[in-house]
Protein backbone atom coordinates (compact mmCIF):
# COMPACT_ATOMS: atom_id res chain seq x y z
CA UNK A 1 0.00 0.00 0.00
CA UNK A 2 2.95 2.57 0.99
CA UNK A 3 4.17 1.54 -2.76
CA UNK A 4 0.58 2.60 -4.31
CA UNK A 5 0.32 5.84 -2.47
CA UNK A 6 4.12 6.46 -4.03
CA UNK A 7 2.82 5.72 -7.06
CA UNK A 8 -0.05 7.86 -6.82
CA UNK A 9 2.15 10.92 -5.54
CA UNK A 10 4.32 10.62 -8.11
CA UNK A 11 1.34 10.63 -11.20
CA UNK A 12 -0.77 13.73 -9.00
CA UNK A 13 3.04 15.69 -8.87
CA UNK A 14 3.51 15.09 -12.71
CA UNK A 15 -0.15 15.70 -13.73
CA UNK A 16 0.13 19.01 -12.33
CA UNK A 17 3.51 20.06 -13.92
CA UNK A 18 2.34 19.05 -17.36
CA UNK A 19 -1.03 20.70 -17.24
CA UNK A 20 0.95 23.63 -16.12
CA UNK A 21 3.80 22.89 -19.10
CA UNK A 22 1.25 21.86 -21.45
CA UNK A 23 -0.97 25.07 -20.87
CA UNK A 24 2.26 27.31 -21.71
CA UNK A 25 2.96 25.00 -24.92
CA UNK A 26 -0.41 25.47 -26.18
CA UNK A 27 -0.59 28.93 -25.64
CA UNK A 28 2.92 29.51 -27.91
CA UNK A 29 1.00 27.05 -30.08
CA UNK A 30 -1.48 29.48 -30.77
CA UNK A 31 0.14 32.49 -30.62
CA UNK A 32 0.00 33.05 -34.49
CA UNK A 33 3.43 34.16 -34.08
CA UNK A 34 6.11 31.51 -36.05
CA UNK A 35 8.78 31.94 -33.74
CA UNK A 36 7.13 30.51 -31.03
CA UNK A 37 4.06 28.38 -32.46
CA UNK A 38 7.03 25.73 -34.03
CA UNK A 39 9.35 25.00 -31.29
CA UNK A 40 5.51 24.28 -29.39
CA UNK A 41 4.68 22.14 -32.00
CA UNK A 42 8.14 20.24 -32.61
CA UNK A 43 8.15 20.03 -28.69
CA UNK A 44 5.04 18.21 -28.95
CA UNK A 45 5.69 16.13 -31.86
CA UNK A 46 8.67 14.72 -29.30
CA UNK A 47 6.70 14.45 -26.13
CA UNK A 48 4.38 11.90 -27.89
CA UNK A 49 7.06 10.33 -30.47
CA UNK A 50 8.86 9.17 -27.48
CA UNK A 51 7.83 6.30 -25.12
CA UNK A 52 8.24 7.01 -21.75
CA UNK A 53 10.41 4.01 -21.28
CA UNK A 54 13.06 5.06 -24.01
CA UNK A 55 12.99 9.02 -21.98
CA UNK A 56 12.89 7.84 -18.21
CA UNK A 57 15.98 6.36 -19.20
CA UNK A 58 17.21 9.28 -20.73
CA UNK A 59 16.34 11.78 -18.11
CA UNK A 60 18.05 9.50 -15.23
CA UNK A 61 20.99 7.87 -17.00
CA UNK A 62 21.37 10.56 -19.95
CA UNK A 63 20.95 13.80 -18.43
CA UNK A 64 23.09 12.83 -15.19
CA UNK A 65 26.42 11.47 -17.63
CA UNK A 66 26.32 15.15 -19.71
CA UNK A 67 25.19 17.66 -17.39
CA UNK A 68 25.80 16.19 -14.22
CA UNK A 69 22.59 17.25 -13.25
CA UNK A 70 21.48 14.04 -11.17
CA UNK A 71 18.18 13.74 -10.53
CA UNK A 72 16.95 11.06 -7.61
CA UNK A 73 15.12 7.77 -9.19
CA UNK A 74 11.49 9.42 -7.69
CA UNK A 75 12.55 13.17 -9.72
CA UNK A 76 13.71 11.69 -12.24
CA UNK A 77 10.40 10.13 -12.66
CA UNK A 78 8.05 12.89 -11.84
CA UNK A 79 9.86 15.23 -14.86
CA UNK A 80 9.26 11.99 -16.99
CA UNK A 81 5.86 12.15 -16.12
CA UNK A 82 5.51 15.88 -16.54
CA UNK A 83 7.17 16.26 -19.96
CA UNK A 84 5.89 13.53 -21.83
CA UNK A 85 2.42 14.11 -20.34
CA UNK A 86 2.69 17.90 -21.45
CA UNK A 87 2.73 16.57 -25.33
CA UNK A 88 -0.43 15.95 -24.34
CA UNK A 89 -1.80 18.24 -22.05
CA UNK A 90 -0.62 20.78 -24.59
CA UNK A 91 -3.16 19.04 -27.45
CA UNK A 92 -5.80 18.99 -25.30
CA UNK A 93 -5.62 22.63 -24.04
CA UNK A 94 -5.18 23.52 -27.73
CA UNK A 95 -8.55 21.75 -28.71
CA UNK A 96 -10.28 23.49 -25.83
CA UNK A 97 -9.45 26.93 -26.42
CA UNK A 98 -10.21 26.66 -30.25
CA UNK A 99 -13.27 25.39 -29.09
CA UNK A 100 -14.13 28.38 -27.51
CA UNK A 101 -16.71 30.26 -30.14
CA UNK A 102 -14.12 32.93 -32.05
CA UNK A 103 -17.58 35.34 -31.28
CA UNK A 104 -16.72 35.55 -27.27
CA UNK A 105 -12.92 36.71 -28.05
CA UNK A 106 -14.77 38.94 -30.52
CA UNK A 107 -17.06 40.44 -27.82
CA UNK A 108 -14.55 40.45 -25.16
CA UNK A 109 -12.54 42.83 -27.71
CA UNK A 110 -15.60 44.71 -28.24
CA UNK A 111 -16.17 45.24 -24.77
CA UNK A 112 -12.40 46.95 -24.03
CA UNK A 113 -10.76 43.86 -22.82
CA UNK A 114 -7.05 43.53 -23.13
CA UNK A 115 -5.77 39.92 -25.10
CA UNK A 116 -4.36 39.00 -21.37
CA UNK A 117 -8.24 39.66 -20.30
CA UNK A 118 -9.93 38.16 -22.61
CA UNK A 119 -7.88 35.08 -22.23
CA UNK A 120 -8.16 34.81 -18.48
CA UNK A 121 -11.68 35.89 -17.93
CA UNK A 122 -13.26 35.03 -21.28
CA UNK A 123 -11.56 32.26 -23.08
CA UNK A 124 -10.08 30.44 -19.71
CA UNK A 125 -12.71 29.13 -17.43
CA UNK A 126 -14.62 28.00 -20.79
CA UNK A 127 -11.72 25.52 -21.89
CA UNK A 128 -11.22 24.51 -18.68
CA UNK A 129 -14.80 22.82 -18.84
CA UNK A 130 -14.53 21.41 -21.91
CA UNK A 131 -10.24 19.57 -20.99
CA UNK A 132 -11.52 17.78 -17.94
CA UNK A 133 -12.44 14.87 -19.35
CA UNK A 134 -9.21 13.97 -21.70
CA UNK A 135 -6.82 15.43 -19.19
CA UNK A 136 -8.29 12.46 -16.82
CA UNK A 137 -7.71 10.05 -19.69
CA UNK A 138 -4.10 12.04 -19.66
CA UNK A 139 -3.82 11.44 -15.31
CA UNK A 140 -4.92 7.60 -15.76
CA UNK A 141 -2.69 7.05 -18.64
CA UNK A 142 0.09 9.02 -16.63
CA UNK A 143 -0.44 6.60 -13.32
CA UNK A 144 -0.17 3.87 -15.65
CA UNK A 145 3.02 4.86 -16.65
CA UNK A 146 4.20 5.84 -12.98
CA UNK A 147 4.07 1.85 -12.60
CA UNK A 148 7.22 1.58 -14.70
CA UNK A 149 9.48 3.69 -12.01
CA UNK A 150 10.89 0.35 -10.54
CA UNK A 151 13.05 -0.08 -13.17
CA UNK A 152 15.21 2.94 -11.81
CA UNK A 153 14.54 1.40 -8.59
CA UNK A 154 11.57 3.83 -7.60
CA UNK A 155 10.66 1.61 -4.22
CA UNK A 156 7.07 2.18 -5.95
CA UNK A 157 4.09 -1.03 -6.01
CA UNK A 158 5.58 -2.93 -8.33
CA UNK A 159 9.12 -2.52 -7.00
CA UNK A 160 8.01 -3.86 -3.75
CA UNK A 161 5.86 -6.87 -5.20
CA UNK A 162 9.47 -7.89 -6.92
CA UNK A 163 10.90 -7.80 -3.76
CA UNK A 164 8.02 -10.17 -1.82
CA UNK A 165 8.38 -12.21 -5.33
CA UNK A 166 12.29 -12.48 -4.45
CA UNK A 167 11.67 -13.85 -0.81
CA UNK A 168 9.00 -15.72 -1.10
CA UNK A 169 8.97 -16.81 -4.72
CA UNK A 170 5.10 -16.19 -5.22
CA UNK A 171 5.19 -14.16 -8.62
CA UNK A 172 1.35 -14.67 -9.43
CA UNK A 173 0.28 -13.64 -6.13
CA UNK A 174 2.78 -10.82 -5.73
CA UNK A 175 2.00 -8.94 -9.42
CA UNK A 176 -1.65 -10.38 -9.27
CA UNK A 177 -1.59 -8.01 -5.81
CA UNK A 178 -0.60 -4.99 -7.75
CA UNK A 179 -2.85 -5.95 -10.80
CA UNK A 180 -5.79 -5.40 -8.28
CA UNK A 181 -4.68 -2.61 -6.64
CA UNK A 182 -3.64 -1.02 -10.54
CA UNK A 183 -7.11 -1.70 -11.58
CA UNK A 184 -9.20 -0.57 -8.34
CA UNK A 185 -6.88 2.66 -8.27
CA UNK A 186 -7.92 3.82 -11.46
CA UNK A 187 -11.77 3.09 -10.86
CA UNK A 188 -10.95 5.37 -7.45
CA UNK A 189 -9.54 8.18 -10.24
CA UNK A 190 -12.36 7.70 -12.97
CA UNK A 191 -15.00 8.24 -10.35
CA UNK A 192 -13.06 11.25 -9.14
CA UNK A 193 -12.84 12.55 -12.71
CA UNK A 194 -16.53 12.27 -13.03
CA UNK A 195 -17.08 13.84 -9.78
CA UNK A 196 -14.85 16.87 -10.71
CA UNK A 197 -17.07 16.62 -14.71
CA UNK A 198 -20.12 17.02 -12.87
CA UNK A 199 -19.00 20.16 -10.79
CA UNK A 200 -17.12 21.81 -14.03
CA UNK A 201 -20.47 21.09 -16.31
CA UNK A 202 -22.23 24.66 -17.46
CA UNK A 203 -25.12 24.93 -15.76
CA UNK B 1 27.89 24.77 -12.77
CA UNK B 2 25.63 22.35 -14.82
CA UNK B 3 26.65 24.69 -17.95
CA UNK B 4 30.32 24.50 -16.42
CA UNK B 5 30.02 20.21 -16.29
CA UNK B 6 28.04 20.52 -19.88
CA UNK B 7 31.50 21.75 -21.61
CA UNK B 8 33.30 19.13 -19.59
CA UNK B 9 31.57 16.37 -21.23
CA UNK B 10 33.37 14.91 -24.23
CA UNK B 11 30.47 13.67 -26.23
CA UNK B 12 31.26 10.17 -28.03
CA UNK B 13 29.23 10.30 -30.84
CA UNK B 14 31.04 7.29 -32.61
CA UNK B 15 28.86 4.44 -30.83
CA UNK B 16 25.72 5.52 -32.54
CA UNK B 17 27.07 4.16 -35.98
CA UNK B 18 28.80 1.38 -34.61
CA UNK B 19 25.36 0.25 -32.75
CA UNK B 20 23.45 0.43 -35.59
CA UNK B 21 23.43 -3.28 -36.44
CA UNK B 22 22.21 -4.10 -33.27
CA UNK B 23 19.73 -1.31 -32.75
CA UNK B 24 18.55 -2.38 -36.37
CA UNK B 25 17.92 -5.47 -35.32
CA UNK B 26 15.83 -4.59 -32.15
CA UNK B 27 13.93 -2.04 -34.66
CA UNK B 28 13.03 -4.93 -36.72
CA UNK B 29 11.70 -6.76 -33.38
CA UNK B 30 10.09 -4.32 -32.12
CA UNK B 31 8.02 -3.65 -35.51
CA UNK B 32 7.84 -7.34 -35.74
CA UNK B 33 5.75 -7.78 -32.48
CA UNK B 34 3.63 -4.63 -32.99
CA UNK B 35 2.38 -5.91 -36.11
CA UNK B 36 1.24 -9.05 -34.94
CA UNK B 37 -0.19 -7.60 -31.80
CA UNK B 38 -1.79 -5.14 -33.98
CA UNK B 39 -3.30 -7.81 -36.14
CA UNK B 40 -4.67 -10.18 -33.36
CA UNK B 41 -5.71 -7.14 -31.42
CA UNK B 42 -7.80 -5.98 -34.37
CA UNK B 43 -9.81 -9.43 -34.73
CA UNK B 44 -9.52 -10.07 -30.58
CA UNK B 45 -10.75 -6.27 -30.19
CA UNK B 46 -13.81 -6.49 -32.58
CA UNK B 47 -14.42 -9.80 -31.26
CA UNK B 48 -14.99 -7.96 -27.73
CA UNK B 49 -16.71 -5.38 -29.21
CA UNK B 50 -19.30 -7.98 -30.68
CA UNK B 51 -19.95 -9.78 -26.91
CA UNK B 52 -19.71 -6.00 -25.63
CA UNK B 53 -22.87 -5.15 -27.75
CA UNK B 54 -24.93 -8.67 -28.34
CA UNK B 55 -28.28 -8.12 -26.36
CA UNK B 56 -27.47 -10.97 -24.55
CA UNK B 57 -26.43 -10.00 -20.86
CA UNK B 58 -24.13 -11.75 -19.53
CA UNK B 59 -21.66 -12.16 -22.69
CA UNK B 60 -22.02 -8.39 -23.01
CA UNK B 61 -21.09 -8.00 -19.06
CA UNK B 62 -18.03 -10.03 -19.43
CA UNK B 63 -17.04 -8.29 -22.49
CA UNK B 64 -17.24 -5.15 -20.22
CA UNK B 65 -15.24 -6.63 -17.80
CA UNK B 66 -12.66 -7.34 -20.07
CA UNK B 67 -12.19 -3.92 -20.94
CA UNK B 68 -12.42 -2.26 -17.85
CA UNK B 69 -9.87 -4.38 -16.58
CA UNK B 70 -7.13 -4.20 -19.24
CA UNK B 71 -7.21 -0.62 -19.92
CA UNK B 72 -6.85 -0.42 -16.37
CA UNK B 73 -3.62 -2.28 -16.39
CA UNK B 74 -0.18 -0.89 -17.51
CA UNK B 75 1.66 -3.03 -19.88
CA UNK B 76 4.66 -3.45 -17.47
CA UNK B 77 2.32 -4.95 -14.44
CA UNK B 78 0.45 -6.95 -17.00
CA UNK B 79 3.93 -8.13 -18.33
CA UNK B 80 5.46 -9.31 -15.54
CA UNK B 81 2.24 -11.17 -14.29
CA UNK B 82 1.78 -12.92 -17.56
CA UNK B 83 5.74 -13.72 -17.80
CA UNK B 84 6.70 -14.61 -14.23
CA UNK B 85 3.38 -15.31 -12.59
CA UNK B 86 1.43 -17.63 -15.28
CA UNK B 87 4.70 -19.69 -15.68
CA UNK B 88 4.87 -19.90 -11.75
CA UNK B 89 1.00 -21.10 -11.29
CA UNK B 90 0.10 -23.14 -14.53
CA UNK B 91 3.44 -23.73 -15.56
CA UNK B 92 3.28 -22.46 -19.32
CA UNK B 93 6.70 -20.65 -19.74
CA UNK B 94 5.96 -18.52 -22.66
CA UNK B 95 8.82 -17.11 -24.62
CA UNK B 96 9.62 -13.32 -24.43
CA UNK B 97 8.09 -13.24 -27.80
CA UNK B 98 5.08 -14.87 -26.66
CA UNK B 99 4.75 -13.21 -24.15
CA UNK B 100 5.43 -9.52 -25.91
CA UNK B 101 2.91 -10.76 -28.21
CA UNK B 102 0.10 -11.90 -26.07
CA UNK B 103 0.25 -8.94 -23.28
CA UNK B 104 -0.13 -6.16 -26.06
CA UNK B 105 -2.83 -8.43 -27.98
CA UNK B 106 -4.76 -8.72 -24.87
CA UNK B 107 -4.25 -4.91 -23.72
CA UNK B 108 -4.92 -3.22 -26.97
CA UNK B 109 -7.98 -5.36 -27.56
CA UNK B 110 -9.72 -3.60 -25.29
CA UNK B 111 -8.80 -0.13 -26.41
CA UNK B 112 -9.43 -1.32 -29.74
CA UNK B 113 -13.09 -2.86 -28.80
CA UNK B 114 -13.97 0.62 -27.40
CA UNK B 115 -13.19 2.18 -30.71
CA UNK B 116 -15.17 -0.34 -32.86
CA UNK B 117 -18.23 0.34 -30.38
CA UNK B 118 -17.90 4.01 -30.73
CA UNK B 119 -17.58 3.16 -34.58
CA UNK B 120 -20.71 1.02 -34.64
CA UNK B 121 -22.46 3.33 -32.72
CA UNK B 122 -21.55 6.26 -35.13
CA UNK B 123 -23.45 4.50 -38.03
CA UNK B 124 -26.47 6.20 -38.85
CA UNK B 125 -29.53 3.97 -37.38
CA UNK B 126 -31.31 4.69 -41.11
CA UNK B 127 -28.61 1.99 -42.09
CA UNK B 128 -30.42 -0.52 -39.80
CA UNK B 129 -33.63 0.51 -40.95
CA UNK B 130 -33.07 0.44 -44.56
CA UNK B 131 -31.02 -2.75 -44.67
CA UNK B 132 -33.57 -4.86 -42.49
CA UNK B 133 -36.90 -3.56 -44.73
CA UNK B 134 -34.91 -5.16 -47.69
CA UNK B 135 -35.00 -8.26 -46.07
CA UNK B 136 -31.73 -8.50 -44.70
CA UNK B 137 -31.84 -10.53 -41.71
CA UNK B 138 -30.09 -8.90 -37.79
CA UNK B 139 -27.13 -10.73 -38.66
CA UNK B 140 -26.97 -10.24 -42.32
CA UNK B 141 -27.83 -6.08 -42.26
CA UNK B 142 -24.64 -6.25 -39.61
CA UNK B 143 -21.93 -7.78 -41.23
CA UNK B 144 -22.81 -6.30 -45.04
CA UNK B 145 -23.77 -3.14 -44.05
CA UNK B 146 -23.51 -1.21 -40.88
CA UNK B 147 -19.89 -3.06 -39.84
CA UNK B 148 -18.28 -2.28 -43.26
CA UNK B 149 -19.43 1.36 -42.89
CA UNK B 150 -17.79 0.70 -38.85
CA UNK B 151 -14.83 -0.02 -40.60
CA UNK B 152 -14.03 3.14 -42.27
CA UNK B 153 -15.02 5.35 -39.50
CA UNK B 154 -12.56 3.47 -37.09
CA UNK B 155 -9.71 3.32 -39.05
CA UNK B 156 -7.60 6.75 -38.08
CA UNK B 157 -8.14 5.56 -34.02
CA UNK B 158 -7.12 2.02 -34.99
CA UNK B 159 -3.74 3.35 -37.08
CA UNK B 160 -3.50 5.89 -33.76
CA UNK B 161 -3.77 2.65 -31.42
CA UNK B 162 -0.73 1.54 -33.53
CA UNK B 163 1.61 4.23 -32.68
CA UNK B 164 0.82 3.35 -28.75
CA UNK B 165 1.48 0.06 -29.91
CA UNK B 166 5.00 0.97 -31.14
CA UNK B 167 5.81 3.07 -28.52
CA UNK B 168 4.38 1.07 -25.27
CA UNK B 169 6.44 -2.47 -27.06
CA UNK B 170 9.52 -0.63 -25.51
CA UNK B 171 8.76 -2.19 -22.19
CA UNK B 172 9.30 -5.51 -23.03
CA UNK B 173 12.44 -4.99 -22.97
CA UNK B 174 12.10 -5.62 -18.99
CA UNK B 175 11.27 -8.91 -19.68
CA UNK B 176 14.69 -9.39 -22.02
CA UNK B 177 12.60 -9.42 -25.17
CA UNK B 178 15.75 -8.28 -27.59
CA UNK B 179 13.69 -5.37 -28.83
CA UNK B 180 15.24 -1.82 -29.56
CA UNK B 181 14.76 -0.98 -26.24
CA UNK B 182 16.34 -4.10 -24.43
CA UNK B 183 19.43 -4.04 -27.43
CA UNK B 184 19.96 -0.03 -26.09
CA UNK B 185 20.45 -1.19 -22.80
CA UNK B 186 22.70 -3.80 -23.70
CA UNK B 187 24.93 -1.60 -25.97
CA UNK B 188 24.76 1.38 -23.04
CA UNK B 189 26.20 -1.82 -20.72
CA UNK B 190 28.99 -2.48 -23.19
CA UNK B 191 29.61 0.63 -24.36
CA UNK B 192 28.45 3.21 -21.09
CA UNK B 193 27.43 6.16 -23.15
CA UNK B 194 24.03 6.31 -22.02
CA UNK B 195 23.25 9.64 -23.28
CA UNK B 196 24.26 9.28 -26.90
CA UNK B 197 22.16 5.67 -26.82
CA UNK B 198 18.85 6.35 -25.50
CA UNK B 199 18.80 9.59 -27.46
CA UNK B 200 19.19 8.05 -30.47
CA UNK B 201 16.98 5.41 -29.69
CA UNK B 202 14.49 8.10 -29.29
CA UNK B 203 15.02 9.33 -32.15
CA UNK B 204 14.36 6.08 -34.12
CA UNK B 205 11.20 5.90 -32.06
CA UNK B 206 10.37 9.26 -32.67
CA UNK B 207 10.97 8.52 -36.55
CA UNK B 208 8.59 5.46 -36.60
CA UNK B 209 5.76 6.88 -34.72
CA UNK B 210 6.37 9.75 -37.63
CA UNK B 211 6.09 7.48 -40.63
CA UNK B 212 3.56 5.76 -39.36
CA UNK B 213 1.10 9.00 -38.47
CA UNK B 214 2.04 9.98 -41.82
CA UNK B 215 0.97 6.26 -43.55
CA UNK B 216 -2.31 7.00 -41.12
CA UNK B 217 -3.07 10.24 -42.94
CA UNK B 218 -2.62 9.04 -46.27
CA UNK B 219 -4.56 6.35 -46.00
CA UNK B 220 -7.31 8.09 -43.78
CA UNK B 221 -7.53 10.99 -47.19
CA UNK B 222 -7.99 7.46 -49.94
CA UNK B 223 -10.98 5.89 -47.69
CA UNK B 224 -12.32 9.56 -47.25
CA UNK B 225 -11.59 10.06 -51.37
CA UNK B 226 -13.38 6.74 -52.17
CA UNK B 227 -16.61 7.35 -50.05
CA UNK B 228 -17.14 10.89 -51.42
Amino acid sequence: MLGASLDVWMTIIGFALACAIGLIVAVMRLSGLGALAVPAYIYIQIMRGIPLYVFLLLVYYGLATISGLAFSPIQAMIVTLALTGSGYTAEIFRGGIEAVDRGHVEAAHSLGMGNWSTFRDVVFPQTVRLVVPPLGNTLVGLFKGATIASVIAVPDMVFLAMDVNTTFFRPFEAFGAVAVILVVTVVLFSIAITGVERVARLP
Amino acid sequence: MILVSLSAYSYDWSVVPRSMPVLAQGLLFTLQISILSLTFSLILGLGVALCRLSPFKPLSFLAFGYIQIFRALSLYVYILLLYFGLAAVIGIKLNPLGASVTSLTLLNAAYMAEIYRAAIGGVDHGQWEAATSLGLSQIGSFFAVVLPQAFRIAVPSLMNQLVDIIKDSSIVAVIAASDLMYNTIQLNGFYNRPFELYFTTGLIYLAVVAIVSQLAVGFERRLKRHLA
